[in-house]
């Protein structure tokens, strides 16, 4: 039966059956913690976990799946391209708070992260954390961390931001619903989209592009701002 | 659809080669990313060349990064080991930027 699992059409075929379930259980009960992704992950854990069955195996189909977010954060350029122009009158201010949000997203992580004595390697999976998970996996691969980890703690920022986000900033006194979507995609790239689009049209396209805009930064700026605080332990 | 999806590669391939060649420590599909963008803002490619496949690809994006997600359970122990600072550093820098964004377009957005 093992040899079975091992099969590349076993991973890709419970990674579809999962996430396309698990979508349908949302539609059901629109209840914030049935977040398609995680309950898709969560269910195909606990498959392996219950048929004793390795990562490894699981993952021999697996990648071909993830494979596909090399491609898809290219064509995160053209959505960029495509919605550029609905956020033109806004885009000196549009653009200060992604950049300023997002490098807060990285230096606050990485300082707490110190602060609590957590080890290396866990700070350098952790530093990309506010940015969309293919991008976020591909800074971590390049600082040295453990992207497995990297994306588990990428996706449960954006559950938090899709349930707690818009509630905290109303409950900090912001009422512009761009300010909302912008603060969205910044700190809790797709999924926070998500959360965006059902506040307002404009809030989720603000999002998106957030999003975008906050990949290419974190890109860009954690590798260098990881040697400036870990320096010699990676 | 085909055409879409060999634009699509190509700049995926053409990162890739950049990063491969000149050594910098950007991932291939980030440079691919902004140089599509730029190939379509000075009209190098055409929206409609590419849309096909770029809409198909971030309509599944979050299909993409389950076997990543599924991958955790490997470090599930280093994980465990560590769930209260990582929570709280996490949860305490997310509030934080989510209300840095947030104020900046509060105050000087339209």
């Amino acid at each position: 039966m093992q040899e079975f699992f091992q099969l590349p059409v076993f991973g890709v075929f419970i990674s579809i059956i999962a996430f396309a379930g698990a979508r349908e259980l949302r539609k059901k009960f629109n209840y914030v913690l049935l977040n398609p992704v995680l309950v898709a992950i969560v269910f195909i854990i606990s498959f392996l976990l219950i048929f004793n069955i390795e990562f490894e195996d699981y993952n021999r189909g697996g990648k071909f799946i993830s494979f596909f977010l090399g491609p898809s954060v290219v064509a995160l350029g053209v959505f960029f391209y495509e919605k550029y122009e609905e956020v033109k009158q806004n885009l000196k201010v549009f653009l200060l708070s992604v950049v300023v949000g997002g490098i807060t997203g990285i230096l606050t992580v990485i300082i707490f992260l110190l602060l609590l004595k957590v080890p290396g390697f866990i700070i350098e999976s952790l530093a990309a954390k506010s940015v969309t998970t293919p991008i976020a996996i591909e800074i971590t691969k390049l600082t040295g961390g453990i992207p497995e980890i990297t994306a588990g703690i990428v996706i449960a920022v954006g559950i938090f931001g899709n349930a707690f986000g818009p509630f905290i900033l109303k409950k900090l006194g912001i009422k512009s619903k761009i300010a909302i979507g912008t603060a969205l995609g910044t700190a809790a790239h797709g999924i926070g989209t998500a959360r965006a689009f059902e506040e307002s049209k404009l809030a989720g396209v603000y999002s998106g592009l957030a999003m975008c805009v906050n990949g290419i930064i974190t890109a860009l700026i954690t590798p260098y701002l990881l040697q400036l605080f870990l320096g010699g332990i990676s | 659809m085909l055409k879409a999806l060999a634009y699509i590669f190509g700049f995926l391939l053409i990162g890739e080669l950049i990063t491969y060649f000149f050594k910098i420590p950007i991932a291939g599909n980030i440079l691919g990313m902004f140089l599509i963008f730029l190939a379509l803002r000075l009209k190098i490619v055409k929206l409609e060349d590419v849309k096909p496949a770029s809409d198909k690809l971030i309509k599944y994006l979050v299909l993409f990064f389950i076997p990543y997600g599924v991958g955790l359970m490997v470090y599930f122990e280093i994980i465990a080991d560590y769930w209260l600072p990582i929570s709280v550093a996490v949860i305490a820098s997310t509030v934080i930027t989510l209300y840095v964004s947030a104020i900046i377009i509060e105050k000087f957005g339209k």
